[in-house]
């Protein structure tokens, strides 16, 4: 190991950039420069982020086929709502606010956090099979994760079933009552950050090597004293936590929630992101999650055909370049040059 | 210090060893030899513990490291805690890694600091030295013979005091091959145990001090290197007349 000093061009060039890109973005949102749509596009662009990210962790560091994302999300999504409808808002079902509605702006991390940590704990229904099972009969049984999750939230009266469940957006509100920032878009802002920095550090330790280890030749990886199941755990629940963190976001973007939004179809959309992007980049998941949310808006006009021209695309980059935009590389393997600005493992 | 006792194995419903039993020593090479089939990897993955599909299920019989059995054992625990290391079959290296990673992923459990690794690293490159010149190249990228020291190597990083290994002369060009079981006679002088799993006979008893034939799932023949040279039968079916 060669061991090189960092540069303060290398240490600060990209903080820097990314905080001010970041602080503009949420100045433009408050002083009303972009409408409440763009907003919305760029906070969905980082919460596709976030899902593909997370669910690159899986699919392409560990070589598994895990396509039960969505589910993940949903129990995310619906912990986090829950909880913060339930201690910040007057809400029929669950009575008047437990806390302060005016707590709601420095608690929302511990609430999103929480339903990222339920989530990370249902990610546990995938990882325990994991140990004895692979390739496609796990695949079926990320299938039937996302299914046991989505009927389950579908079958309790009490959260609305499947009619969905509201009252996030009192919560959004009253965040902006007691500080008028941009709330939602900071949150999504500090989520998306943390999730890329957590991932990268994770990927780049030895600890994460095994990970890849184990995606190669598992057997290779449990002689060279890596223990695979509790590795295949720490990845699964990684990855679900952070799918559930992603959820928590996307509920309170929207601000209402229901079983529809976490079908197959969305798990589809996440699994579309990391093969986009390219397995085992995490670059190339953060590129192509933001390429995706583009193209999904700009092909709005197309409605109901869009889901015919998305799926062909798909086929084409599959024919053309399998192993996606950016294939097993990261950015400054693509272009050296960048390694002076920014020092990567 | 190792010892294997009557071991009886299965793969699902076949019976793989039929009451295998031998011992290793501190100190020594031995070599288990024998035809394709005859169950040596088998045994080696039997002592490694490897988990499914790998998975050959000890159905009676033991298996015991200094003393205690090991059958409960998990194998990244066999590595770790044992200080058993297998250099497999096929090498197993990790492609898509450099060499230096894949040396520094078999330290992987340990918890000492990263100037310990370093000192191993050092010592492994010291041996292999073409895995110096070689160590930010990818994996996949390097000939037979250096995935086959880099196998080696890392299983050497893992610290262990005994390791096994399977068919190190498979694929290998005789120079190369000469060159390896050098190497490992060297590490042997300097105390580390092997067990060798070998299809060329010949050049395994010339590398070991004792040896076991296996035939079918069962120990034929056992001798010193000496013996073993010298037994008609073993000749006969071993070593070409």
């Amino acid at each position: 190991m060669t061991t090189t000093t960092t540069t303060p061009l290398q240490k600060f060039t990209v903080p820097v950039l990314l905080l001010a890109a970041l602080a503009a973005l949420c100045f433009g949102a408050q002083s009303g420069m972009m409408n409440l749509y763009v907003q919305s596009v760029i906070m969905f662009m980082g919460i596709n982020i976030i899902l593909s990210s997370s669910l690159n962790i899986v699919n392409g560091y560990m070589g598994e086929f895990a396509c039960g994302h969505a589910g993940f999300m949903a129990v995310g999504a619906y912990v986090s709502s829950i909880l913060s409808v339930w201690l910040f808002a007057d809400d029929a079902v669950f009575g008047t606010a437990v806390l302060s509605p005016s707590l709601a702006v420095w608690l929302f991390p511990v609430v999103i956090l929480a339903g990222g940590v339920a989530a990370a704990f249902a990610g546990l229904l995938v990882a325990v099979p994991s140990f004895k099972t692979r390739g496609d009969y796990l695949a079926i049984i990320t299938i039937a994760a996302n299914y046991i999750v989505k009927s389950t939230i579908e079958n309790v009266g009490a959260i609305g079933g499947a009619r969905g469940f509201m009252g996030m957006g009192r919560v959004t509100k009253a965040m902006d009552a007691s500080l008028p920032l941009p709330w939602m878009m900071i949150w999504v802002f500090a989520g998306t950050v943390m999730t890329v920095w957590l991932i990268n550090r994770f990927v780049s330790s030895t600890q994460g090597k095994g990970i890849i280890a184990i995606c190669q030749d598992e057997i290779a990886a449990e002689i060279m004293s890596v223990n695979t199941n509790k590795m295949k755990i720490v990845a699964f629940m990684l990855s679900s936590g952070l799918a559930g963190v992603a959820g928590g976001l996307f509920a309170h973007v929207l601000g209402y929630v229901n079983p529809g939004s976490f079908t197959i179809m969305k798990s589809t959309e996440c699994m579309v992101m990391v093969y986009l992007g390219g397995m085992g980049s995490l670059g190339g998941s953060v590129l192509s999650a933001v390429l995706f949310t583009l193209l999904l808006e700009a092909l709005r006009p197309l409605q109901i055909i869009k889901w015919v021209v998305i799926p062909l695309m798909l086929v084409l980059l599959m024919q053309f370049r399998p192993e996606g935009i950016m294939g097993n590389r990261e950015l400054p393997q693509l272009f050296p040059k960048l390694k002076k600005f920014y020092k990567f493992k | 210090m190792l010892s294997v006792e009557n071991l009886h194995v299965r793969y699902g419903n076949i019976e793989a060893l039929h009451g295998v039993s031998f011992t290793l020593e501190r100190g020594e090479i031995v070599t288990l030899i024998g035809a394709n089939g005859a169950g040596k990897t088998t045994t080696l993955h039997s002592i490694m513990r490897l988990p499914p599909p790998e998975a050959p299920r000890v159905t009676q019989g033991d298996i015991r490291f200094e003393g205690a059995s090991i059958l409960g054992v998990e194998p990244h625990d066999v590595v770790r805690r044992l200080g058993i290391g297998l250099v497999p079959e096929g090498r197993r290296i990790f492609g898509n890694l450099t060499v230096q990673e894949n040396l520094t992923l078999a330290t992987y459990a340990r918890k000492d600091d990263s100037a310990a690794v370093q000192q191993d690293l050092g010592r492994v490159f010291e041996l292999f030295p073409r895995l110096k010149e070689r160590q930010r190249q990818l994996a996949d990228s390097l000939s037979g013979g250096e995935q086959q020291m880099l196998a080696v190597g890392r299983a050497l990083m893992s610290r262990c005091e005994v390791i096994l290994l399977d068919e190190p002369s498979m694929g290998l060009a005789p120079l190369l091959m000469f060159d390896m079981f050098r190497t490992l006679k060297h590490l042997n002088e300097e105390g580390l145990t092997i067990l060798v799993v070998e299809q060329n006979a010949k050049v395994a008893l010339d590398f070991a001090h004792r040896g076991y034939v296996m035939d079918t799932g069962a120990i034929v023949a056992e001798g010193t290197s000496a013996e073993l040279r010298a037994d008609p039968s073993v000749k006969k079916a071993y070593l070409g007349g």
